[in-house]
C-alpha cells in the first residue's frame, strides 16, 4: 500500500472518530461520557508505560510518582486563585505558587515537562541498574514523591489536597492528547531509535556491542515516557477535580501496569484495546453486587464480589493469553488489507 | 472447549438479563459507600444503619423508595464514578454518602454539577461542603470536633499541655490535629510537642519517647482505630502518664480488642450517639432496639446513627417539600431546623454543615461509655 493512502486512511480514521465523540458528547449521559474519559487517560498512562517496559525493558514501578508530579503541577496552573486562598487551610499557599496561572494547554505540556525533568534527573542514577532492581529503585521515586508532597503544606495542601480543580479534561482534550500520545509513540517506534530500543530490550550487551548508546536511549524513553505519564495524570486530576498524595500510591501503578500486561507487552495496540477492556469491565461488572430478583428467588448482593468477577477474568487472560488479549499483534493497513483479500480467496 | 464457550455464552446472557431492574413510580435514592477497601469497616457500618432506616421508613408520599447501593471502594476515581452512575444512569432523587471525607470531595463534585442533592454521613473536613449548593452533610465538621475536643481537654481533664501524634498522610488526621491545637492554644493550653507517623506504621516508640520526655498532660491522636490503639499500647507499656484524647475515628469496639487493658481512660470526641449512652432520647432508643432486631450479634455505632440519620433527614426534606424534585429537595435540605434524630437534633447552617453538640465517650472496664456532651462555641 502507498504512504499516502495510509496517510489518508489514518486522517478518515481519526475523522470518524472526532465524529463519533462529537455524537458522544451531545447524546451519551454524563456516566458513559464519564467512561469514555477515562478510557483516553489510561490508554495514554499504559501507552506511557508501555514505551518503558514493553518497549525498552525496563521494569518501572514509578509510573504514580510521575502522575502525581503531572496532576499537582497542572493542578496549581489552573487553580483560580480564590479557590487556592480558600482551601488551603492547615498553612496558606506561598507565593509564586498563590499566584501561577496558566491555560489549560500549557498547564498540562507544563506537567508533562516538569515530569520528564525528573523523570531524567531519576534516570541517571536508576538506569545503571537493570531488571528488577530498577523496579525497586522506581517504587522507592515514587514513594518519595508522595511523601514529599504530603509534607509540603504550603504548596501542595499536604494529605487534605488540592480541590475544585476546573473540569477542563472533556472529551476532546482528553482524547487529543491520546491521539498525541499515540502518534508520538508510533513515530518514536518506527524510527531507528525504536529499533534501538527494541534491540536495548532484547539483549542489552548485544545492543551495546553494536555501538548503541543504551544509556542515552534508555533515558530518552524513560523521559518519555515520564512526560506522558505526567499529562495522564495532569487530565485524571483534572477529570475527577480533586487529587491527594494518598491517591498515588503504588496501587495506581499496578492498576496501570495490569493494563499493559493484559493488554499485551510491546504492542501500542494491546495498551489501547486494554485500556478499553479493563476500564468498561470494571464499570459494567458492577451489576453484579445488585440484589437480583428471579421469580421469588432473590440473591442478596454482595459487595466486593465485582472485584472477584474481575480478577478471575484477569486470570484466566493470563492462563490462557500470556502475551496479553492481543498478543503482540500491531495493527496496520497493510495487515488488514491482507487479511481481508485472504478472507476473500477463501469465498 | 465448545462446550466450554457455550457455558460462557449461556453465562454472559444471565448477567446481561440479570442487569436489568424494574421500573415503576419509585423515589430512588443512591448511596455510596466504600464497602471494600481501606475504609470498608466504617462504610460497612455505615450502609447497615441506611439500611436500617429504610426498613423503617420504605415509603415517602406514597411512593416506594429504592435504595441503589454502590461500593466506591476507598477509591477517588471510583467515587467519582459512583456518583455519575447514580445520577446519570439510575437518575436518584437523591445521594447519601460518604464515609472519608476525600471520597466525599471526589463524589460532592459530581453531584453538584448534576444538581443532584447530597448528603454526607460522616465527611468531616470543612472542605467537603465548601462553595457548594447542593452539598450538605448531617455531621459536625472537624473545626468544630477539634474545638470540643480542646475545651474538654482544658476543663474537664484539667490539662495544661498538650502533645499531638498525626498520622500525617490522612486528611482527617492533619485536619483535625490543625483545629484541635488552634483551639487548645485560643484557650490558654500549650501544645509542647507535634509528630508524625504514616497509615500503617506499627511502631511508634520512636514518637513516644519523646513525647513522653514532654511530659504533657495529655495526648491527642487523630487516629483511625487499628494504629490508635496501638498508640496507646505501646505508650503504656513506655510507662506513659499523659491521658490520652481521639477523634470520631477511634469511635470502634475493636480498639478494646486490639488494645486491651492500656485503652483504658481513654476518651474521644464523636457524634452524640452510643448504644450503651444514658438517658438517650426516643429516636436513639427506637434505633438501638430495632438495630438489636435487625443485626443481631453486631454493634451500632455513632458512624451508623449518623448514616440512618442522613436517610431520615433526606425523607424529613421530601416530606416538607412534599415533592421528590431534586432542586425542591435541596431547598428543603437547605432550611432544615432542628431535625430530631439519632445523634442530637440537626440544624443545617449557612455552609451546610450540620450544628450538634460534640459527645464524649469513654472507655471504662473495656467497655465504652457516655461522658458528656461539649457546645464548644
Amino acid at each position: 500500500m502507498k504512504h499516502s493512502t495510509k496517510i489518508i486512511l489514518n486522517i478518515a480514521l481519526i475523522a470518524c472518530f472526532g465524529v463519533f465523540l462529537f455524537w458522544a458528547q451531545g447524546n451519551l449521559d454524563g456516566y458513559k461520557v464519564q467512561i469514555l474519559n477515562l478510557i483516553a487517560v489510561n490508554t495514554i498512562l499504559a501507552l506511557s508505560l508501555n514505551l518503558i517496559y514493553g518497549y525498552t525493558g525496563m521494569f518501572s514501578l514509578g509510573h504514580a510518582g510521575f502522575m502525581a508530579i503531572g496532576a499537582y503541577v497542572c493542578a496549581i496552573l489552573i487553580l483560580p486563585a480564590a479557590q487556592k486562598e480558600m482551601m488551603y487551610i492547615l498553612e496558606p499557599v506561598i507565593w509564586p505558587f498563590s499566584v501561577m496561572h496558566a491555560p489549560f494547554f500549557a498547564a498540562v505540556l507544563a506537567a508533562g515537562l516538569v515530569a520528564a525533568l525528573l523523570g531524567l534527573l531519576i534516570a541517571l542514577p536508576v538506569l545503571r541498574l537493570g531488571g528488577d532492581y530498577l523496579g525497586i529503585a522506581t517504587l522507592g521515586f515514587a514513594e518519595i514523591i508522595r511523601i514529599v508532597f504530603t509534607n509540603i503544606t504550603p504548596i501542595t495542601n499536604g494529605a487534605l489536597g488540592l480541590k475544585g480543580i476546573p473540569a477542563y479534561a472533556n472529551l476532546p482534550w482528553n482524547f487529543f492528547w491520546c491521539i498525541l500520545t499515540i502518534y508520538v509513540i508510533v513515530k518514536l517506534l518506527s524510527s531507528n531509535f525504536g529499533n534501538c530500543l527494541r534491540a536495548i530490550r532484547d539483549d542489552e550487551v548485544a545492543a551495546k556491542a553494536m555501538g548503541i548508546n543504551t544509556f542515552r536511549c534508555k533515558a530518552i524513553s524513560f523521559a518519555v515516557g515520564a512526560f506522558f505519564a505526567g499529562v495522564g495524570g495532569a487530565l485524571m486530576g483534572s477529570l475527577i477535580t480533586t487529587i491527594d498524595p494518598k491517591m498515588f500510591n503504588f496501587q495506581l501503578t499496578f492498576n496501570i501496569l495490569m493494563i499493559v500486561v493484559v493488554g499485551g507487552l510491546g504492542s501500542i495496540t494491546g495498551s489501547v484495546i486494554g485500556a478499553v477492556v479493563i476500564t468498561i469491565l470494571l464499570e459494567w461488572l458492577r451489576f453484579v453486587e445488585y440484589t437480583v430478583e428471579i421469580g421469588s428467588f432473590v440473591i442478596p448482593g454482595v459487595p466486593g464480589m465485582r472485584m472477584v468477577i474481575f480478577s478471575l477474568v484477569l486470570l484466566l487472560i493470563i492462563l490462557y493469553r500470556r502475551e496479553g488479549i492481543i498478543g503482540g499483534y500491531e495493527f496496520s493497513w497493510d495487515d488488514l488489507v491482507k487479511r481481508v483479500n485472504a478472507r476473500r480467496g477463501r469465498k | 472447549m465448545r462446550l466450554g464457550k457455550k457455558l460462557l455464552l449461556a453465562f454472559c446472557i444471565v448477567l446481561v438479563t440479570a442487569g436489568f431492574a424494574m421500573a415503576a413510580d419509585v423515589v430512588k435514592i443512591g448511596v455510596y459507600l466504600p464497602v471494600t477497601g481501606g475504609n470498608a469497616v466504617g462504610g460497612q457500618l455505615e450502609l447497615d444503619g441506611v439500611k436500617l432506616a429504610h426498613q423503617e421508613m420504605p415509603e415517602i408520599l406514597g411512593k416506594k423508595v429504592e435504595l441503589i447501593v454502590i461500593d466506591n471502594k476507598s477509591d477517588k476515581v471510583e467515587a467519582a464514578n459512583a456518583v455519575k452512575r447514580l445520577v446519570e444512569r439510575d437518575k436518584v432523587n437523591a445521594i447519601i454518602g460518604t464515609y472519608g471525607s476525600s471520597l466525599a470531595m471526589a463524589g460532592g463534585e459530581i453531584a453538584e454539577q448534576a444538581k443532584i442533592p447530597m448528603v454526607g454521613t460522616s465527611c468531616t473536613n470543612p472542605l467537603v461542603t465548601q462553595g457548594k449548593k447542593y452539598v450538605f452533610r448531617v455531621c459536625f465538621i472537624d473545626p468544630f470536633q477539634g474545638a470540643g475536643a480542646a475545651a474538654f481537654a482544658l476543663g474537664d481533664l484539667k490539662a495544661k499541655t498538650a502533645a499531638i501524634l498525626i498520622e500525617v498522610t490522612e486528611d482527617y488526621s492533619v485536619g483535625l490535629a490543625s483545629f484541635f491545637e488552634r483551639s487548645f492554644k485560643k484557650d490558654g493550653g500549650q501544645v509542647v510537642a507535634k509528630l508524625n507517623y504514616q497509615k500503617g506504621d506499627q511502631d511508634f516508640t520512636a514518637q513516644l519517647t519523646e513525647i513522653i520526655s514532654k511530659n504533657p498532660d495529655v495526648l491527642y491522636i487523630p487516629a483511625n482505630f487499628a494504629e490508635g490503639a496501638i498508640i496507646m499500647r505501646q505508650a503504656s507499656e513506655l510507662g506513659a502518664k499523659f491521658k490520652v484524647l481521639g477523634g470520631d475515628a477511634m469511635d470502634n469496639p475493636e480498639i478494646v480488642s486490639i488494645g486491651g487493658k492500656s485503652v483504658e481512660g481513654f476518651s474521644f470526641t464523636t457524634f452524640a450517639y452510643a448504644p450503651e449512652m444514658p438517658n438517650m432520647n426516643a429516636i436513639a432508643k427506637k434505633f438501638t432496639d430495632n438495630w438489636a432486631k435487625a443485626f443481631p450479634g453486631k454493634q451500632p455505632n455513632a458512624l451508623s446513627a449518623v448514616a440512618y440519620d442522613s436517610y431520615m433527614l433526606i425523607m424529613d426534606a421530601i416530606k416538607r417539600a412534599n415533592s421528590d424534585d431534586p432542586e425542591k429537595i435541596t431547598a428543603a435540605l437547605a432550611a432544615t431546623k432542628d431535625f430530631p434524630g439519632v445523634t442530637g437534633n440537626t440544624t443545617i447552617n449557612a455552609t451546610h454543615d450540620a450544628e450538634k453538640s460534640v459527645g464524649i465517650m469513654q472507655i471504662k472496664d473495656g467497655k465504652r461509655i457516655f461522658l458528656t456532651i461539649v457546645d464548644p462555641k
